[in-house]
């Protein structure tokens, strides 16, 4: 009887969006082992709910919008426990750039964006990982962050502005426009 | 610094969607217009396009939070914890009133009568379950009592699943009940003894009165010593005799009392491997803790049981 149960279909959720949603909340918490924890919940969660999802609905927005809803969760609880969150840096593997200087200060600039986007506001840092790093469309966004999408898209736009200037810090390679 | 243009600060989100090529043709117009002659967001403009291609770098790069082989495989082993702990379920308006149905990944794990749509049902009290509803994967176990309470089957061939069973004692009590065919009544007395206990008469009873899969475990089979239905789930002995009725068992209702006849069923002792007349020998002096009881020869016949050679039930039918 256990077949009939359709957890068939739930292995093949799992297996494709486990490491992109794994991957999405990390950027977001900063921490790999929230990143562990949060997936985990999102997907006993989906596990409980994906028999009430209509046939056709598309699965990995509906899996972005639990995992951003836990995450906004946590930062709730977080936020509750101490004021003002410190952000903890990942332990993780990082890409060492060796070559010429343009290269390495490009790689410098790649690694301070991350850096930026953990200062940002919670709703513009999840609309930018939504939109920039997991391509996810405007109307998607809007649904996990309960807003429109053209409020999803100011969020992701507030956000690339405040990179920007961040990053204007540094010398950063121009690409220019091609002519 | 010198202060921002107004045209600067207007023309900076159209400069963001250009560069993330996202720009409508009247943004990028004008975004095309004010650079040409705005040397500040012409440097704005390259400098969101390097972010852009920064971007994509970060996009292909590893996760952050390295490999998640070992947080799958967690994963995996909560998930199968999860499914044995799941029960689904579905509540159908049934003939017999609303009926809830649950199942776990084993079998059917609960049939439950609720007195009306919304009652609470046992499975909100049940410690280690998780019960979430699902009428897709319920629905054919509708299909099937629908079936059966038309009579077009006369068993439920569902895999069971008895974790809802208090105990050791109520799980042999049901498997026993189990085995008790269509069309045939026996009693809580005569049950206690099959399973070696003949003291626990009353122990059977209640150890029925919790069957968590009525109907498909026959529970409604099993009647007082004297005939009478007693109870059923609580206080449903008009089911009860619905569902023995629809077997073709005889039951006379008089006076709120619902009792089996017992001259019009055929009987055999347990263990025998005929089945008699109810006057046959000393039958009808016999207490029904001894007796199986039978609606109909062919009920009788089909549980691999012979006619009597002495009463010769095959010769000498009961009335219809």
């Amino acid at each position: 009887m256990s077949k009939a149960m359709g957890d068939d279909a739930f292995e093949t959720i799992v297996a494709d969006h486990h490491a992109e949603i794994h991957r999405y909340i990390a950027r977001v918490t900063a921490r790999a082992s929230e990143a562990d924890d949060l997936s985990q919940e999102t997907f006993l969660r989906a596990y409980r709910a994906y028999r009430a999802l209509a046939p056709g609905a598309n699965v990995r927005a509906w899996l972005f919008a639990i995992a951003t809803n836990l995450c906004k969760n946590h930062f709730r609880a977080e936020g509750r426990r101490r004021r003002a969150h410190a952000t903890v840096k990942l332990a993780g593997p990082r890409i060492e750039h060796d070559g010429p200087d343009g290269e390495a200060v490009f790689a410098e600039a790649s690694a301070r964006i991350d850096g930026i986007v953990t200062t940002l506001p919670l709703r513009q840092r999840l609309a930018f990982t939504m939109r920039k790093i997991h391509d996810l469309d405007y109307g998607a966004i809007g649904q996990s962050l309960g807003c429109s999408p053209d409020s999803a898209r100011a969020h992701v736009f507030q956000a690339l502005k405040k990179i920007r200037r961040g990053l204007d810090a540094l010398a950063i390679p121009h690409t220019e426009p091609e002519r | 610094m010198s202060p921002i243009h107004p045209a600067c600060r207007k023309i900076e989100t159209d400069l963001v969607a250009v560069a993330a090529g996202e720009a409508a043709a009247a943004e990028a117009h004008r975004v095309q217009a004010h650079v040409a002659v705005c040397a500040s967001c012409r440097g704005d403009l390259s400098r969101y396009r390097a972010v852009e291609v920064m971007l994509g770098d970060l996009r292909e790069s590893p996760s952050p939070a390295g490999d998640v082989t070992l947080a799958r495989a967690e994963l995996e082993s909560r998930l199968a914890d999860l499914r044995r702990r799941l029960l689904v379920f579905g509540v159908f308006a049934s003939p017999l009133g609303p009926i809830l149905l649950a199942r776990s990944e084993e079998g059917v794990s609960l049939v439950q009568y609720l007195d009306r749509a919304g009652a609470a049902s046992r499975l909100a009290a049940l410690p280690g379950i998780e019960a979430v509803e699902d009428l897709r994967e319920t629905e054919p176990l509708y299909r099937d009592l629908l079936d059966y309470l038309r009579g077009r089957r006369t068993r439920l061939d569902w895999p069971l699943d008895l974790r809802l069973a208090r105990s050791d004692f109520q799980r042999r009590v049901l498997e026993v009940t189990a085995g008790l065919p269509y069309g045939a009544v026996a009693s809580y007395a005569g049950l206690a003894r099959q399973i070696g206990a003949p003291s626990a008469t009353r122990a059977v009873a209640q150890a029925l009165r919790w069957n968590p899969v009525p109907i498909a475990i026959p529970c409604h089979r099993v009647i007082g010593s004297s005939g009478d239905l007693t109870g059923y789930a609580g206080n449903k002995v008009a089911l009860k005799h619905r569902l023995l009725a629809l077997e073709g068992v005889h039951v006379l209702a008089t006076r709120g009392t619902h009792r089996v006849d017992r001259r019009t069923m055929y009987a055999r002792q347990w263990g025998d491997a005929e089945y008699c007349l109810p006057s046959c020998g000393s039958l009808s002096r016999r207490s029904l803790a001894e007796l199986e009881l039978f609606a109909s020869r062919e009920r009788a016949e089909s549980t691999g049981l012979a006619p009597c050679t002495s009463c010769r039930p095959d010769l000498h039918p009961l009335p219809a």
